[in-house]
């Protein structure tokens, strides 16, 4: 499920800034609804930073190294989804957010690629999930 | 009655490719700044996708790295693990052009095109099953 579909009323068309909302107090709604959103978003940063120190902490028990290395990301991905600091709302909204978009993609695939040296490269332990 | 991008299953290969790929930072700046609402959904969307990327990569490294050998099958961790690794990076790659494609169309007011996400990671999960059930009735065959 995306955080979205469980995040109250959304708008009902692509690309414009009609909700369907009443005449009176529209654009009120719609900054609140804006201002949800960011908030919404920032959390869903948040998580994907702890999900990276998540992987980090796992990956420091087999390959320390690659674990620091993906602990290190975790700073940037907490900083990328910091929302912005404008006075209100409405000027805190962004345009495109590109650069974070390929850091975090970039991260996945790095992470991926390291974790597949380690799973055809490195020494395993058998059953330690039993110890 | 038209489907959603359904004008895009005419284009070309490359054409494809290049959908999913922005042609530069001024790419993403044509068109109308849309609802913000539409484009923090789509970013969220993204993230929620770069997360389960994330957790198939852990459950791959967590299978070939902690479980114990399969009797008869010494290549079962790998063989169950390394295709999830895979396809976490592959689901990354691909949320980053399916982020691309959906904030081009918000941003020109076209309709958002189809997802192939859910059937990449809906196909996939399959297939391991399918091998995961293969892996544990070999290796518990006397």
């Amino acid at each position: 499920m995306t955080d979205h579909e469980a995040s109250g009323p959304e708008p009902t068309g692509p690309g414009t800034s009609e909700t369907g909302a009443s005449e009176t107090g529209a654009s009120e709604t719609e900054a609140g609804d804006a201002g949800l959103a960011l908030e919404r978003t920032s959390l869903s940063w948040t998580r994907t930073a702890i999900s990276f120190a998540a992987l980090g902490g796992v990956m420091l028990k087999d390959n320390v190294i690659t674990g620091l290395l993906i602990l290190a990301v975790v700073p940037l991905i907490w900083r990328l989804g910091r929302p912005p600091r404008s006075g209100s709302p409405a000027s805190g909204l962004p345009t495109v957010g590109a650069m974070r978009i390929r850091v975090i993609t970039a991260s996945v695939v790095g992470v991926a690629l390291l974790s597949l040296l380690i799973a055809v490269l490195g020494p395993s332990v058998p059953g330690a999930l039993y110890r | 009655m038209a489907r959603p991008g359904g004008g895009q299953l005419s284009m070309s290969r490359s054409g494809r490719f290049a959908a999913w790929w922005p042609r530069g930072s001024a790419d993403l700046e044509e068109g109308r700044e849309p609802d913000p609402r539409f484009t923090f959904a789509n970013e969220r969307t993204f993230l929620a996708w770069s997360r389960t990327a994330l957790a198939l990569v852990v459950a791959g490294l967590g299978i070939v790295q902690l479980l114990p050998p399969f009797p008869r099958v010494p290549v079962g961790r790998h063989l169950l693990g390394v295709p999830l690794i895979v396809l976490g990076a592959v689901l990354a790659i691909v949320a980053y052009g399916e982020w691309v494609r959906n904030q081009r169309a918000l941003r020109r007011g076209d309709p958002l095109p189809r997802s192939v996400m859910p059937w990449i990671l809906a196909a996939t999960i399959a297939g391991m099953a399918i091998i995961s059930a293969i892996v544990l009735l070999v290796s518990a065959l006397r």
